[in-house]
């Protein structure tokens, strides 16, 4: 059975940022999760494992993603690999794919990898496709249903595209990134968190990998995006609600 | 700037992109290359509306993916060594362009709502991050600059006749280990959503699932379509996921969109930013969409909307 590695990031909680003075993020009291995406990359994972399978996950990112390590394993992972480092804690794709691809080589076998579709935080969706390029085997995005051949060996998964869904075939190793309606993550219970606590972690440090190139993406500002309207509030009375619709026409909307 | 280049798979992303590109073509100087399938009409029409040069796709074989040709596309840009590539944000496109970003060991910079250069002639991009709860420039340091747009970011580029340019055919490449099995369209009624004028959206303050109906018949009387939020296609599955509106749903650019019972998480906010009016009914006065709209009804969806329904109606001197 498939030897799987699902990669996730530890992502600040955006609903926790709150808009500072002048249209500046204040990120003080913010909270950390597993990016949302990446709990189907962990179910689908764990879910394609099978009898016998083995299911590793794997972050990069700054010593507190630690943290994130407990929560995957409590979602069904086997064993974790961290590379951990300051110096992680922000990389562009570029960096985090060459960094995925450097601890994936040298030290995880496997006949699958399950990245989901982007990250929580800057959505950036390069990730997976540029793993799967620096390892140099197939990528099959965007899939909302996979499935490994009963007799091994490949993969067919159903692909969103514009038109509507392509079904693909792709034999081992395959990378694939994963959409959130392929699955409904778990939600770890106690005895989930309490297995979780026995399972192995390697984390490896920076100095243990390749020197990192430089950033090919520079992020010049980061600001509120700015949502708001003037909202105009109506009653529910038949005349509240015949005031909503006149104004609607005064804009156009309805004919 | 020495050339840009524009890969679409519809000649329609093609259109849009050559705006932008233009603009960048007209600031550096440089050839504007543009890559298309065969498939997708006339090369004139393209060289009409800016591109010195388009690169027509072969016909691939049934069993072979778009992404079959990215060894050939990065053989290809490797040689021009444009000073940008720009690719619309599809399913196909975002995949292509990391992966070209990876083979040309360059940046990219994904679903990028605006692009300009700036004073010393580097390109900027903004883009959402955040769940679009931030705005996000950025600048690509490796070359070629690489940015993947939206659909319907921007209006197609206008055409000039009378344009001269030149046409060229990548042969097919050969089958890499991807094998396409099926091919399957979604549902028509789905298909125009992201172009719908109005749009009702339901959200978790919808009950049951017959109660659709409701939302349908509000639909009915604007002649819009149906959308809805995250939780009602992925976990209810009471709609299809291609209904559902948000940062990774589908971006809608209505004139009317309606949220009924919509709370309004800012991942979802994100896919209808660009609705020219917002409107929302929901019971609770805090819910966050209400500060994104522009008109609000503080009240009790299966209340409010018969109600609605009838004053449309009325207003129509129906």
């Amino acid at each position: 059975m498939p030897k799987v590695v699902a990669c996730f990031k530890w992502v600040v909680d955006e609903a926790y940022i709150r808009k500072g003075a002048g249209g500046a993020l204040d990120f003080s009291a913010v909270d950390y999760k597993i990016s949302e995406y990446d709990r189907n990359a962990l179910e689908e994972a764990a879910r394609c494992r099978g009898e016998g399978g083995r299911v590793v996950a794997l972050a990069v990112g700054g010593p507190e993603a630690a943290k994130g390590v407990k929560d995957a394993l409590s979602r069904g992972a086997d064993a974790a690999f961290l590379a951990a480092d300051p110096a992680f804690a922000d990389l562009d794709p570029t960096q985090t794919a060459a960094v995925l691809a450097e601890v994936i080589r040298t030290r995880i076998p496997y006949d699958l990898i399950v990245c989901g579709e982007g990250s929580g935080d800057r959505y950036a969706q390069q990730v997976g496709p540029r793993l799967a390029e620096n390892l140099g085997i197939p990528c099959v995005s965007y899939v909302q249903k996979l499935t490994v051949a009963a007799e091994g060996g490949r993969i067919v998964a159903e692909r969103r595209v514009e038109e509507g869904v392509e079904v693909v075939e792709a034999p081992f190793p395959v990378l694939v990134t994963v959409l959130p309606e392929i699955n409904v993550p778990r939600i770890p219970g106690v005895k989930d968190t309490l297995l979780a606590a026995r399972k192995p972690v390697a984390i490896v440090k920076k100095e243990e990998l390749p020197p990192m190139g430089e950033a090919k993406l520079e992020t010049l500002a980061l600001a509120a995006a700015r949502m708001e309207r003037n909202c105009e509030i109506f009653g529910t009375t038949p005349e509240d609600i015949a005031r909503f619709v006149a104004a609607l026409q005064r804009q156009g909307a309805i004919g | 700037m020495a050339g840009i280049w524009i890969i679409a798979e519809k000649k329609e992303l093609a259109m849009e992109l050559l705006t932008p590109g233009g603009q960048l073509d007209a600031a550096g100087g440089g050839r504007l290359t543009v890559v298309v399938p065969e498939s997708e009409g006339d090369p004139a029409d393209y060289i009409a509306a800016g591109a010195d040069e388009v690169a027509l796709l072969g016909r691939l074989s049934e069993e072979m993916s778009f992404s079959s040709w990215l060894p050939a596309l990065a053989e290809e840009i490797k040689a021009a060594d444009p000073a940008a590539v720009l690719l619309a944000a599809t399913f196909r496109g975002r995949e292509l362009a990391a992966r070209l970003a990876a083979r040309l060991e360059t940046g990219l910079a994904s679903n990028c709502l605006t692009l300009a250069a700036g004073p010393d002639g580097t390109l900027v991009m903004e883009r959402l991050a955040y769940g679009g709860a931030a705005l996000q420039r950025v600048a690509v340091t490796g070359r070629p600059v690489m940015a993947t747009i939206p659909p319907r970011t921007f209006p197609p580029a206008a055409t000039v006749p009378g344009r001269e340019g030149t046409v060229r055919r990548l042969p097919p490449p050969p089958a890499d280990s991807l094998r396409v099995l099926a091919r399957k369209e979604k549902e028509r009624s789905a298909q125009d959503i992201a172009a719908a004028k109005t749009v009702v959206c339901v959200g978790r303050g919808l009950e049951k699932r017959e109660d659709l109906e409701l939302a349908r018949q509000l639909a009915a009387v604007l002649g819009g379509e149906i959308g809805c939020t995250r939780p009602i296609s992925e976990e209810l599955r009471w709609l299809p996921e291609n209904l559902c509106i948000g940062l990774s749903g589908v971006q809608v650019k209505p004139e009317l969109y309606l949220g009924l019972g919509v709370s309004g998480q800012i991942q979802h906010l994100t896919g209808l930013r660009g609705a020219r009016l917002i409107c929302a009914v929901n019971r609770d006065p805090h819910a966050p969409i209400f500060p994104a709209a522009d008109l609000g009804i503080v009240g009790d969806l299966y209340e409010v909307t018969p109600i609605l329904i009838a004053e449309i109606k009325k207003a129509r001197g129906g």
